[in-house]
């Protein structure tokens, strides 16, 4: 096994364990520290790719610091939301939070 | 060297995959933000590895600074850390239904690499902070300008969203 495949592989094991979390959780917390493991996962590829081939390392440094903004700007909205669900719910299972018509 | 980047590699790995599953595993979600953490400073680790340390520093900062702090803020808002709801005993199918979810693509996407494996380098190319910054404002300044009204967005909304109104609707 090359290099790159060995980082490709630890960003795919993220990639699985954030998707087995995601089904696995019940709390909406829960489900959002496995999209952050998955989005970890993803920069970790992109820069792997472009730091080991002969592609543009400036521009896969670029992406990931573009996917770490995106990130952090989906945590603030995901937060605000689930604030509003327990508010509103008094729960933040996704369980409970399934009513689609008030 | 090469026998102490696989020491590093060893390491940072141990850290990463014992960190996400403790992320997706433990019972508290404190305990699963922990996780969390840790895995994201053995990402940060690789990034070392890659000879990126202005990633793993921003993956420090952003990631392990701000994103840790905000689901930390949630778990305290949301009240759900003692004795919380992923506390309760599960059905092993469910584990098992999440277990194939996450596993097959992964699988799949493991398969692929492992079959057709690109060329590689062995040592990553360094690229200079002053080069990488002359990228991001030039051909690529529209992007990180949009990445900062993304950021302004999600914030002004996160403010309107959590917003309490005094009056009752």
């Amino acid at each position: 096994m090359n290099v790159l495949s060995a980082y490709q592989i630890v960003a795919v094991a993220l990639l699985g364990l954030g998707l087995f979390g995601l089904i696995f959780r019940r709390t909406l917390v829960g489900m959002l520290i496995s999209v952050e493991l998955m989005l970890s996962g993803a920069g970790l590829s992109v820069v792997a790719a472009s730091q080991l081939t002969p592609a543009s390392a400036e521009l896969g440094q670029i992406a990931t610091l573009i996917i770490m903004g995106l990130a952090a700007a989906e945590a603030t909205l995901v937060l605000a939301i689930i604030v509003v669900v327990s508010r509103r719910y008094r729960a933040t299972e996704s369980d409970l939070v399934s009513l689609l018509k008030g | 060297m090469e026998v102490f980047a696989k020491i590093a590699f060893g390491i940072y790995l141990l850290l990463t995959i014992g960190g996400g599953l403790m992320a997706v595993l433990s019972r508290s979600l404190i305990r699963a933000l922990l996780g969390l953490i840790f895995s994201l400073f053995g990402v940060a680790g690789f990034y070392f590895l890659l000879a990126a340390p202005f990633i793993a520093l921003m993956q420090i900062l952003i990631y392990i600074g701000a994103v840790s702090i905000l689901i930390f803020l949630a778990i305290m808002l949301t009240r759900a850390a003692v004795g919380g709801e992923e506390s309760e005993k599960r059905p092993a199918r469910q584990f098992l239904l999440a277990l194939m979810t996450g596993f097959i693509p992964a699988v799949i996407l493991a398969t692929i690499i492992k079959v057709y494996p690109l060329p590689s380098e062995s040592v990553p190319v360094e690229v200079s902070l002053s080069s990488l910054g002359k990228v991001l404002v030039g051909p690529y300044v529209l992007a990180f300008e949009f990445i900062s009204v993304v950021l302004v967005v999600a914030m002004v909304g996160a403010v309107l969203l959590a917003f309490e109104r005094k009056k009752a609707r």
